[in-house]
């Protein structure tokens, strides 16, 4: 028997702590999907991720990081860094660092420190009331012997104030020079965003060129051309809609995304003769796929995808099983047997079954992260 | 002990079984007070938010009051097709939060038998009579009498019957974006602006602001995803190519819903306060959820827009002359 006044009491606390804990409850069971990326310095990959080999740089939230032996290490402050590229030697990084209206190429060594501004994009103090004034340099690459600076730029504005057409042409400057001492080397389609993602290669340079296709839709195609100021020409179809190249470790091979005019993004690969491309290869078609870039080692294809439907960017691992098996392994054939020539009838070997290739699929390699998959990573071996 | 001092003791006391029972009772109900309390701000929304009853100027002399309760809706009816027409606006301090213009509006019709959609989107610049009187640009009719005067334009010029309607200002989008993590898309192009509006966070209306959203696969947080679908003037379409970048979005926001919990909903209720506004009653929004969730088909999305020659630049004022003889078949095929 319990005393009516005790009860109530307790009942009051009770209903008081439940009330409020099915509260706080509710709150916590809130979906992961509406939950913001953590940092990469933050999240520890999963207890399953594998090793990736040597050093892969990418950027979050405006900070670079580089990923290596399983772990991230921040490089900068997130201060609007973004698409980080290798020096061909491996020694320093270049980098880019956007503002509210214009953007610059830096140079950064591998542990993030600043050692040189290679582009000077602000307007003058006395343009500086044109917003227009202002110029973007995007996806920096260095050529092979390191004195050439490839980038995407909107300038110089010849137009003047109030223009409205925006697009970006592949530039070459030589590293250290005003970017007016460098040279356009393609022409922009009006009105399209023009040119991006340089590629040099040792016949020129691949890039992404955005068009508009015969029935008005834009798109992107891959583009090579191997002087300045020359038309150029397509190695990839407006109907496929690709982009973002890299070239493989042998230069032989191109890894892209392409998008058919959908919101998909597959994963195609195609051989590289110096001049044009093969037959594309889809490689990964259920994945949104973004930024592909080859190991170093020539053991896989890294990219960005994301982690679940409609979900932020994590790094994910095709290896090179996936889309270069192995040949399968020769049917012994029947050997003379030992004690002499036969003289009968030869026999027939039996038909051992064919081999079945095992399924790889891609590794994902982070979770809950958020990588910015408009910024190509770099994969120091 | 004497009698009456034992019974006044008993009286003062409960046997267990009653006990455990209000101890049970005083549980369920208070965890239900705390899911009430949870729940209670997005009910309150919600409610405020939604079924909004709207004056449609009929084509005739006389009014008639449009509202879930009074609309014999197809949907309410017999689960059946139903159009409901999207409204997003600049509600910036340029204008009066009741005289907006309606920068995108888009002509939807669902078929839930089918699980088909057709998303129409109406150029802002085209040229048509407006309900309230006079000529002008479509944009104009919600700032001359709101939801119900864009509903009745689009009704006499188009032919069609619009049994809803849903309008969101720019905040509202961007805000919905972020409530719900952001949305994954393919830009089909780098989208570059250098007189972009710096009406949302900027000092002043008037302002500029660059813009640069590069092309791919992306996730995109809502401030971004506005920029993607407003930006207007590197696109050699302008307005066409806008609205089929709000298309590209409005479906994202969809496949991003459908990942969402209940527990989300008072966090997103939150963060679209006073941003969106819908005919739409809440007992048929609880319907449309699940509906919505079922359409898993992307193929069974069509997307229409209003391209030349369906209507051609050169009516006053920058605006868009619209051929009828070939939009009103048009319509009719799809808005039967």
């Amino acid at each position: 028997m319990i005393s009516k006044f005790l009860l109530a009491v307790g009942l009051a606390i009770l209903m008081a702590v439940t009330s409020v804990s099915s509260y706080v409850y509710l709150g916590s069971r809130q979906s992961n999907v509406v939950a913001p990326p953590q940092k990469p310095t933050a999240a520890t990959p999963r207890a399953q991720a594998f090793t990736l080999p040597g050093t892969i740089y990418l950027a979050q939230s405006g900070a670079l990081y580089s990923f290596s032996a399983g772990r991230f290490h921040q490089l900068t402050p997130e201060v609007g860094w973004t698409q980080p590229a290798l020096y061909p030697d491996g020694s320093h990084l270049l980098a880019v660092k956007r503002s509210g209206f214009f953007s610059d190429v830096f140079v950064l060594t591998p542990y993030g420190g600043v050692t040189a501004q290679l582009t000077n994009n602000a307007a003058s103090p006395r343009n500086a009331w044109d917003t227009g004034a202002n110029a973007w340099s995007f996806y920096p690459r260095l050529s092979a012997d390191q004195r050439t600076l490839w980038m995407s730029y909107d300038g110089p504005k010849y137009a003047g104030a109030g223009y409205f057409d925006v697009d970006m042409a592949v530039w070459a400057v030589p590293v250290g020079a005003p970017t007016r001492n460098g040279r356009a080397w393609t022409t922009a389609n009006n009105y399209t965003g023009g040119d991006m993602q340089p590629v040099p290669v040792p016949s020129g340079v691949i890039y992404t060129k955005y068009t508009y296709d015969e029935n008005g839709n834009r798109t992107g195609q891959l583009w090579f051309t191997n002087r300045a100021g020359s038309a150029g020409r397509a190695l990839t179809s407006t109907g496929a809609s690709c982009a973002q190249p890299a070239l493989s470790p042998d230069g032989g091979s191109v890894a892209m995304i392409c998008t058919y005019q959908k919101q998909v993004s597959y994963l195609t690969i195609a051989s590289w003769n110096g001049s044009s491309l093969g037959a594309l290869q889809t490689v990964i078609s259920d994945q949104l796929v973004a930024q592909p870039i080859w190991a170093p080692d020539g053991s896989g294809i890294a990219y960005l995808a994301p982690g679940g439907p409609a979900a932020p960017f994590q790094l994910w691992f095709l290896p090179k099983n996936a889309y270069a098996p192995p040949p399968p392994s020769p049917v012994p054939t029947p050997s003379p047997s030992p004690g002499g020539p036969h003289n009968g009838p030869v026999p027939t070997p039996t038909p051992s079954p064919a081999p079945v290739a095992p399924v790889v699929k891609p590794i994902q390699v982070t979770t809950n992260l958020g990588f910015d998959a408009t910024s190509p990573l770099a994969w120091l071996g | 002990m004497k009698p009456g001092h034992r019974a006044r003791k008993s009286r003062g006391r409960l046997s267990p079984l009653t006990t455990i029972t209000l101890v049970v009772l005083a549980v369920a109900l208070s965890a239900v007070a705390g899911g009430f309390a949870y729940f209670l701000p997005a009910a309150a929304t919600a409610l405020q938010e939604t079924g909004q009853a709207v004056a449609v100027a009929s084509p005739s002399p006389t009014s008639i009051l449009f509202s879930p309760s009074n609309s014999p809706s197809p949907l309410a009816v017999s689960q059946g097709a139903f159009t409901v027409l999207l409204l997003g606006s600049d509600d910036d301090s340029k204008f009066s939060s009741d005289q907006v213009l309606t920068q995108s509006m888009i002509l939807v019709r669902v078929n839930p038998a089918t699980k088909e959609v057709t998303m129409l989107s109406i150029p802002r610049d085209l040229y048509v009579h407006l309900s309230t009187g006079g000529s002008g640009k479509i944009d104009g009719a919600y700032s001359y009498g709101a939801a119900g005067a864009a509903i009745a334009t689009v009704e006499q010029d188009f032919g069609v019957h619009v049994d809803d309607y849903i309008w969101v200002g720019l905040l509202g989008l961007i805000k919905v974006i972020d409530a719900i993590g952001g949305i994954d898309i393919v830009t089909s192009n780098p989208v570059m602006d250098d007189y972009y509006p710096s009406d949302i966070y900027g000092n002043s209306p008037y302002d500029y602001q660059r813009v640069a959203v590069l092309a791919g696969p992306q996730h995109l947080d809502g401030i971004h995803a506005m920029e993607y679908v407003r930006s207007r003037h590197s696109d050699l379409q302008s307005d066409y190519g806008r609205s089929k970048r709000q298309q590209q979005v409005l479906q994202a926001i969809r496949v991003k819903a459908k990942q969402l919990h209940p527990s989300d909903v008072p966090a997103l209720a939150t963060a679209i306060g006073g941003e969106l506004k819908t005919s739409i009653g809440l007992d048929r929004v609880a319907r449309l959820v699940p509906l919505a969730a079922s359409f898993d088909n992307p193929d069974a999305i069509r997307q229409v827009l209003l391209l030349p020659p369906y209507a051609r630049s050169g009516a006053p004022d920058g605006s868009l002359t619209p051929n009828w003889g070939l939009i009103l078949p048009l319509v009719h095929q799809y808005f039967p």
